[in-house]
């Protein structure tokens, strides 16, 4: 009589390890994840970054001729473009990609003082898929920091916190806009 | 000594939904993981994989599909035909309301229940569209959870809708009897329509009908559908907060109420064969 009881004890205690070790295994998995999901979409970025940065030599080739007023930001573009070429970790890249991002700004809105530049069906071509590239790249910056944030509120919160202590995982960064993206654009009329 | 047979089978059977009601909550809360931990991206900027999208159902071109029982335009629909059936138990009127339903249509309640008698299902491709570009989807394989939009019955006195009796003649299955009297009958339809908003968690794959080299933009060249390697394919027209919130009751309950019909099943086990 004692035995079926004990018996029927230890099944349900039984279950509700396997429950504690699923769930363990499910938070340990989670974060490893979301860990991935953080390198993947910071991958997703690059990706644009390189080819927003392989559209900018045929922008400054089509610009040139017309801009001879805006040496000045053509020469800093093509600067910051070298830069990322050569960037090895993220805050270089991040650092190139907001110099080119303000350059970029300011190119495009000056152009509107040259209507033959405006006109050319060359630079609309290339200012409508470099203006797209980064409408997508504002929408994987979000992505990013989306990821970015819910992971950090899981390796904060417990019980994640103390598996995510075992891991030795620690906050990630946001991505944050550089001063030369929030720098308001200057237009010389 | 049936009816302690009776209760013997019933803790048995009690034992074994405990154990599959257990390892649903555990697949649930699996589920509930996934949809907390994967940001929703927006449509435009589209990265390959597992993907979650929230927008509006925008029918592609030539591929509208009509719902059998309402003729409404849709991109998704099934429905389900029951008969209503006497259960071992008899006695049952066959009056609508009066009847223990089972969860499960084609289960038979020993109170009487709904057999189903013909069920269907069609999808076509359509276009997912959020604040930022549309995107090809293809719901074969998806699992679709939306809430019943129509529901009909006929029974005694009663025929049902003209729509849905031409689309009974159509499928060969009658309402009626062996007598010409109306059989007890519930008609019920699930449709997706243009303009519904969908919550959608799938793969981001390649678009097959679209050229790459052609693509306009770089999501034209995607569809969502069911991955290979992520084999989960959720479609619904919940929000995700509900979505989510709906998993972790389900799995609590799952979880909790699989041990305790474990626990309970193998007490009426261990007690009809004098263990305890």
């Amino acid at each position: 009589m004692a035995f079926g009881l004990e018996l029927i004890i230890l099944i349900v205690l039984g279950l509700v390890a396997l429950v504690i070790v699923f769930y363990v295994i499910s938070v340990f998995n989670g974060l490893v994840r979301l860990k991935n999901n953080i390198k993947k979409s910071l991958s997703n970025i690059e990706v644009l970054l390189k080819q927003r940065v392989d559209e900018l030599p045929k922008l400054i080739e089509s610009v040139k001729g017309y801009m001879k007023h805006e040496r000045g930001t053509l020469t800093e573009l093509t600067k910051a473009r070298t830069e990322f070429m050569n960037a090895k970790t993220l805050p270089e890249k991040a650092k190139a990609d907001g110099i080119i991002s303000g350059a970029l700004k300011t190119i495009f809105a000056v152009a509107e003082n040259y209507p033959n530049l405006k006109a050319n069906e060359n630079f609309i071509q290339l200012q409508t898929r470099i203006s797209g590239i980064e409408n997508e790249l504002a929408d994987r910056r979000e992505f990013y920091n989306d990821s970015v944030n819910t992971y950090n509120i899981r390796i904060q919160s417990i019980p994640d916190r103390f598996v995510a202590g075992m891991l030795g995982y620690t906050p990630e960064e946001l991505f944050k806009a550089t001063e030369a993206e929030k720098r308001d654009v200057e237009v010389k009329f | 000594m049936a009816l302690e047979g009776d209760v013997f089978f019933y803790a048995l059977a009690g034992l074994v939904a405990g154990l599959v009601l257990f390892i649903l909550g555990l697949k649930w809360f699996r589920q509930k993981q996934l949809m907390d931990n994967t940001p929703t991206s927006k449509v435009r900027s589209l990265a390959m994989g597992l993907v979650e999208i929230y927008g509006e159902v925008v029918a592609a071109k030539g591929r509208l599909l009509k719902s059998p029982f309402t003729d409404n335009d849709c991109v998704y629909y099934r429905y389900t035909i029951e008969e209503q059936r006497k259960g071992k138990g008899g006695g049952m009127s066959g009056i609508p309301g009066s009847v223990v339903m089972g969860e499960n249509p084609g289960s038979f309640a020993t109170g009487g229940s709904w057999a189903v008698v013909r069920k269907g299902e069609e999808r076509t491709q359509f276009f997912l569209k959020d604040e930022t570009a549309l995107v090809l989807v293809d719901p074969d394989g998806a699992k679709v959870d939306i809430p019943k939009d129509a529901e009909y019955s006929s029974g005694f006195g009663r025929d049902p809708p003209v729509q849905v009796t031409n689309f009974l003649k159509s499928q060969g299955v009658s309402h009626e009897s062996f007598f010409g009297l109306n059989k007890t009958m519930r008609y019920r339809e699930f449709f997706i329509a243009p303009k519904d908003k969908l919550y959608i968690m799938g793969t981001a794959g390649d678009n097959p009908f679209v050229d790459e080299l052609t693509a306009k933009n770089s999501v034209d060249d995607v569809m969502i559908q069911k991955g290979k390697n992520d084999r989960f394919y959720y479609i619904s027209d919940k929000q995700e907060k509900d979505i989510v919130s709906g998993l972790r009751w389900k799995s609590l309950g799952g979880i909790c109420g699989g041990i305790a019909l474990v626990a309970i099943g193998l007490f009426v086990i261990f007690f009809q064969t004098g263990m305890l």
